[in-house]
């Protein structure tokens, strides 16, 4: 794991050429749009795709059948990924290929891998948490994508320690709502009889893997961020209005240089916290680093995309236009493993302070 | 005048990381003057010469300069330690701009004479310069200054006016933008002149600001004579060599410093005023923590540049921008939470520490100096983001 920087750069070059493949940057919508409001609301094809890929096996190591890299990569794919909206759960499913790898189970990790199941972890018992109490009775809430699950994951509480079940998906009792970028989340009421165990003592797995999958969908709005901006820049250098290009304004000159402000502070908070985790963080140190990447990710992500409707105008409102598409997107993860209120009382609950 | 002889005479930059940082912090503490640190206002000659004397005996005053300019030619990754132990101490800014300023223009545009003459003079502290930028009339639109210089045999005759000209009354010589072609476009027609301010026709009159503090001066110039010799460079040519200077301001400016120990600060007061744990301040507290934690992470990009050796481009005027904000919305709640003590003229309880009105007063100009942040954000809008002009 411990790769020279020069060769972290180049390994995290070739995972963002890489991701061409599933998600264009040159922003063609199509897929996207056709794929909205079905059932499963993604593409299982693109879903084993990225499994051939090595992607939902990028941070497990060779030994497990991983790809044997850090969050730096996982980032920087997980930023591309949103700035080609695809709709696939890659996080979710790295965050379960994180748990099998760990629980040593090869029946479920190797079809995961190899994207060939989706199987996703129903670790949630209520809204804006990372807290994983495994209450077994407990319906399990806001699982991604799950009408695609083809297993589920729980942590389930036995005394202290946290074990780990699996389900198969196909009749398991799963409510699904639509989500308001066109995909779906799943509450299961699993019913644990039916359920294999997968891991005695997996707790600490699953604090690691939740902080990963926070900073990976902090990556995955900031392609978001820098995608809609660059989109809004486009619009702002070719709209004319009153005989002049609205770029010109300086009112938006601006707030246009306010906003690649905020952009910048969140790929500086990103990547320095997925460095720090490379570099072997633990504990309070991980959580702190995380927070604040996630904290930043969710606030000026927000601002940002929001922000990219308003310089757009009337046109930005429309379902029609693409930029809309990225605040939908950011809505639905802004406050997915954590909010920016959770985390900065987590950070400030953990950071050490920094007083002369 | 001090004599610099016992120069550094180890090569530094041989030094492991971490071994140089020890070795830096530890020289500073015990050498540089207790009550000084973080002053609250920009120090005066008087109080700086004996630190600044203490870097130039020790040849630690100017760490960038090559060694055979009497420079310590420590390598960016060292300047950087370097730099965060002088912030980490909280050691006062020392009249500077021969430093910064004057010594890398003329190591890189000035005549033999001319760095055989001025470098040591910087060294030694034998002169102290100030720097001639800014006018009445040309502040944001610096390329607009309209003080001029005309040739007159083997002297150039200058005449107009400087303002915000920083600590003019403790220089004995100034690095001075003129116009030397009218006729040309304003960017074409700058030269670079370096002048005694000793020469007749100079007066310096200092400029009381909102802090009741006289850092700034104005400068003004009657028919004073300067020797043609002394112009840097090649006449009409000096804009792109001042611009190039600034992008040291923009990179200290963006430096979390300022925010850093006004957020030190901030607690302090809110535990003071009994606020602390209040939920609300809690809130706005955790809030600018993490944009602090984050500027730092922003900046921190940056000197990984300077450390791989490479030039700032434009975009680093998003850290003047955030950093100098920061700055003001942290002393913006201190003010809030300082109650009646938000009036009061000096520090609360005689406690230096307890300052909300001193921080509140000075993180205003922030936004203004260096090129305002309007100026910084026009910068990002054409330089950066592309934007049409």
């Amino acid at each position: 794991m411990s790769q020279a920087l020069d060769d972290r750069s180049e390994s995290i070059r070739m995972i963002r050429d890489s991701a061409g493949a599933v998600a264009p940057r040159g922003g063609d919508t199509k897929r996207v749009r056709a794929l909205r409001f079905t059932n499963p609301g993604f593409d299982k094809g693109v879903f084993a795709q990225m499994g051939e890929l090595g992607w939902i096996g990028l941070a497990v190591s060779e030994d497990a059948g991983g790809a044997g890299l850090g969050m730096s990569e996982a980032v920087a794919l997980a930023e591309e990924i949103g700035a080609g909206l695809a709709p696939e759960p890659l996080i979710p499913a790295m965050l379960s290929a994180r748990l099998l790898a760990a629980a040593e189970d090869k029946a479920l990790l190797a079809p995961l891998l190899e994207g060939g199941k989706v199987v996703l972890t129903a670790w949630q018992e209520k809204a804006d948490t990372l807290a994983v109490p495994g209450t077994s009775d407990a319906p399990r809430v806001f699982v991604p994508m799950a009408a695609g699950a083809d297993a589920f994951l729980l942590p389930v509480r036995e005394g202290n320690r946290i074990a780990l079940l699996a389900l198969d998906a196909a009749g398991a009792d799963v409510a699904l709502e639509k989500t308001m970028d066109g995909g779906n989340v799943g509450t299961l009421r699993a019913d644990l009889s039916r359920a294999a165990r997968v891991a005695d003592d997996i707790g600490a797995v699953v604090e690691q893997a939740l902080d990963e999958a926070a900073l990976a969908t902090a990556g995955h709005m900031l392609g978001l961020m820098e995608k809609a901006f660059e989109m809004t820049l486009a619009y702002l250098r070719t709209r004319q209005q009153f005989g002049r290009i609205i770029g010109t304004f300086q009112s938006l000159q601006h707030r246009a240089a306010d906003l690649k402000v905020h952009i910048a502070l969140t790929r500086a908070a990103v990547e320095s916290a997925a460095a720090a985790l490379d570099a072997g963080a633990t504990g309070a140190v991980r959580q702190a680093a995380v927070s604040k990447a996630k904290h930043r990710a969710a606030e000026s992500g927000l601002l940002v995309l929001r922000q990219c409707i308003q310089l757009h105008g009337g046109i930005g409102y429309t379902d029609e236009y693409d930029v809309g598409m990225y605040l939908r997107r950011g809505m639905v993860i802004a406050n997915q493993y954590g909010s920016a209120t959770l985390h900065r009382r987590r950070f400030m609950a953990l950071a050490p302070e920094d007083v002369e | 005048m001090v004599n610099i002889a016992p120069r550094e005479t180890q090569d530094l930059n041989l030094m492991e990381d971490e071994a140089f940082r020890a070795h830096v912090r530890q020289w500073i503490e015990a050498n540089y003057p207790a009550d000084l640190r973080n002053p609250p206002k920009r120090l005066h000659w008087d109080e700086n010469k004996p630190w600044y004397f203490k870097l130039a005996e020790k040849g630690w005053l100017c760490p960038g300069w090559p060694r055979q300019f009497g420079g310590l030619g420590l390598a960016p990754a060292k300047q950087i330690i370097f730099t965060e132990e002088i912030e980490r101490y909280g050691c006062a800014r020392t009249n500077d701009h021969g430093i910064v300023m004057v010594g890398p223009l003329l190591i890189n545009h000035g005549t033999p004479a001319q760095q055989e003459y001025f470098l040591p003079k910087i060294l030694s502290g034998e002169h102290i310069w100030c720097q001639g930028y800014s006018e009445p009339n040309a502040g944001s639109d610096l390329a607009a200054l309209r003080t001029e210089a005309v040739l007159d045999g083997d002297h150039y005759i200058v005449n107009g006016q400087k303002i915000w000209t920083t600590l003019a009354t403790d220089a004995n010589w100034c690095f001075l933008l003129v116009r030397t072609d009218k006729n040309a476009k304003k960017q074409e027609g700058i030269s670079f002149l370096l002048v005694d301010m000793a020469t007749p026709g100079i007066t310096v009159k200092p400029i009381i600001n909102l802090e009741y503090h006289d850092e700034f001066c104005e400068v003004f110039f009657d028919n004073v004579r300067v020797p043609a010799k002394n112009l840097v460079g090649t006449p009409n040519r000096g804009w792109d060599m001042a611009k190039a200077l600034l992008s040291f301001e923009r990179i200290y400016l963006g430096s979390p410093r300022l925010s850093a120990y006004a957020f030190t600060r901030l607690r302090q007061l809110a535990e003071r005023m009994g606020v602390w744990d209040d939920a609300a301040f809690q809130e706005t507290y955790g809030k600018l923590r993490l944009d602090l934690e984050d500027l730092k992470s922003l900046y921190g990009t940056f000197v990984e540049k300077l450390r791989r050796g490479e030039t700032l481009g434009p975009d680093v005027s998003m850290l003047k921008i955030f950093q100098t904000e920061l700055f003001q919305r942290i002393t913006d709640t201190m003010l809030e939470i300082a109650g009646e003590n938000a009036g009061l003229l000096e520090p609360m309880e005689g406690n230096r520490n307890l300052n909300p009105t001193g921080l509140y007063i000075q993180a205003r100009p922030a936004t203004i100096y260096g090129g305002s942040n309007e100026i910084q954000r026009n910068i990002l809008s054409k330089n950066v983001l592309g934007l049409p002009g």
